[in-house]
């Protein structure tokens, strides 16, 4: 028993030091966000504390020779196409997911054919697109080439979540909802989505932080208008400053007010369900 | 049969849009690799020599040698670190809620731009980096390590700290997963530790050590960015050329390379979906 013991406190101290491989470069990244500008670079030791590279970002830094990010539209362009490609992967993947509920024939090649849209790398699939696109002439821009991608590509996420969440689904619900003659749409509105909807929640959260992320597929399709990704990336060829970290701060926040607001949601929909259970019961009693 | 046409109904838009903009721009690709490129143009004239140039060329070969080389590298890694804080996480800690809790912290890195986190290993590993701060002032060194970075070594360094959660996630769900009796009949009839982990919980987490391996391949073998912001472009994996060749209007030779990486992928998934079915899984 001793020698579990020993085991687990090995594997205890191992998880730590890997939480910390995990978190390092990010500690270092806050950390030299608030290097002093403009002449402090993206290294230590830190010159003078300021949040100098946050107004640089912000766009508030009187100009100096590091040029400002080109943030601004490309923000908005990815915002948008973050959100059209949610609307509609969630609701395709809801919809194959339903399909999957009773047996069908070709149904595992069907499967992975969806799945194959998260498999293939981003780089292959843009090349692809790209090439496509070259030969019918279709002109390339994030709203239409790249757009389609995205979808492929957080369709699978929305389908598999669906898929799972179907898998638990208690169909006499349902069924009891049709004997009683209440129509599909609305047996559909009224009884199936209010049960799947964490489900749905958790297929958005993926689609859209996917794609608002999204890079390489977008590189070949996204014609001349970068997105956000993307105009990091073109700072990538250029020598790094630290308004890079931090606008790198300022996104995970904006990425954790989306967690917090998936969270909130999250726990509205449970106790509304959980009162609306109650208060039935109390209806039949 | 009504209830047959609803199916295929539902299943359309996902189909359609599949075949539109999955399997047309892959078929595509690979019928481009068979055009004629001249220098500033491709025609739809078919041939091989651009199959011909890509085996004959040191740079090319030599850059899908490397990919293979940086793949298995970080793959094998990924695993050896993986699976023992899956372990821990799926075995040893009994509080569903402190379980949970430990796989978010995982999780959360992913919620800061992926060009973000690549870009935040470069003041951890230069010269004057975070790392070597450390190390000299604690002594173990008295000059800085130079080879930190734009190296293979910080390229793969940079990738196993983004890929690993893929690899994490899936096997502690496995493990979480097996049933504690399990383990406790096996312990009451006098199998070791040893004993157990070998005959129940490795081959029960084998799934998610094939899925967190696709997942770690198919990322790994696509990638061009971590390499490019970590090597100093020093490191050119086949993701870069394909990058490069685009990037000089050389469509079929992009698309050559992108065929052999899809290969290299394809034969991998295959021989691993082989050994489980994914679909009984979920």
């Amino acid at each position: 028993m001793d020698k579990v013991v020993s085991l687990k406190w090995f594997l205890g101290i191992f998880t730590a030091l890997f939480v910390l491989f995990l978190y390092g470069p990010f500690i270092v990244m806050g950390i030299l966000s608030f290097q002093q500008g403009p002449e402090g670079g993206p290294q230590f030791p830190i010159i003078e504390w300021s949040t100098y590279w946050y107004q640089h970002v912000m766009g508030y830094a009187p100009p100096s020779r590091v040029a400002p990010l080109p943030i601004g539209e490309a923000l908005i362009r990815s915002l948008t196409l973050a959100f059209a490609t949610m609307v509609v992967s969630t609701v395709m993947g809801v919809l194959t997911a339903q399909a999957f509920r009773r047996r069908f024939r070709g149904s595992g090649l069907v499967f992975y054919s969806v799945i194959l849209g998260m498999i293939v790398p981003g780089v292959l699939l843009g090349l692809g697109m790209a090439l496509l696109a070259n030969q019918f002439g279709i002109d390339r821009n994030w709203w239409s080439t790249a757009f389609v991608l995205h979808v492929v590509y957080t369709y699978p996420f929305a389908f598999l979540v669906m898929l799972a969440i179907f898998n638990r689904f208690d169909a006499s619900v349902e069924e009891a909802s049709l004997s009683l003659g209440v129509s599909p749409a609305r047996t559909f509105r009224k009884v199936t989505f209010p049960i799947i909807f964490p489900g749905v929640l958790s297929a958005m959260l993926f689609a859209f932080t996917l794609s608002y992320d999204e890079f390489p597929r977008t590189l070949f399709t996204g014609g001349s208008d970068v997105t956000m990704p993307l105009a990091i990336y073109g700072t990538f060829a250029v020598e790094i400053h630290p308004n890079l970290f931090a606008f790198g701060v300022l996104t995970t926040l904006f990425s954790f007010s989306l967690l917090v607001i998936y969270a909130i949601l999250l726990s509205v929909s449970t106790r509304r369900q959980r009162a609306r259970a109650s208060g039935l019961q109390e209806d039949i009693s | 049969m009504r209830s047959n046409k609803g199916t295929w109904l539902l299943l359309a838009p996902g189909m359609i849009w599949i075949l539109l903009f999955l399997v047309a721009p892959l078929i595509m690709m690979v019928y481009v690799s068979f055009w004629t490129q001249t220098t500033f143009s491709i025609k739809p004239d078919l041939t091989t020599q651009s199959w011909v140039n890509f085996f004959s060329s040191d740079t090319y070969f030599g850059a899908l040698l490397r990919t293979i080389k940086i793949w298995l590298t970080v793959l094998i890694v990924t695993l050896l670190i993986g699976y023992p804080v899956a372990l821990y996480i799926g075995q040893f800690i009994k509080n569903k809620t402190l379980q949970t809790a430990l796989l978010v912290t995982c999780v959360i890195p992913f919620w800061t731009s992926f060009l973000i986190r690549v870009l935040a290993w470069r003041p951890m590993l230069g010269k004057e980096g975070a790392i070597n701060i450390i190390l000299q002032k604690i002594g173990i060194i008295d000059a800085p390590i130079e080879v930190l970075l734009f190296t293979e070594l910080s390229v793969i360094i940079g990738m196993v700290q983004i890929y690993v959660v893929f690899m994490v996630g899936p096997i502690a769900f496995m493990i979480g997963r097996i049933d504690e009796s399990l383990i406790e009949s096996a312990r009451d009839l006098g199998a070791s530790a040893s004993t157990i982990f070998r005959r129940i919980i490795l081959p029960l987490s084998l799934p998610g050590v094939i899925v967190g391996s696709i997942f770690v391949t198919v990322m790994v073998l696509g990638e061009f960015a971590t390499a490019s912001a970590l090597s100093g472009r020093k490191v050119n994996l086949l993701g870069n050329i394909i990058i490069t060749q685009v990037g000089s209007l050389k469509w079929a030779f992009a698309a050559v390379a992108g065929v052999v990486l899809t290969i290299v992928m394809a034969a991998f998934v295959a021989v691993m979906l082989r050994i489980v079915n994914l679909r009984n899984q979920i």
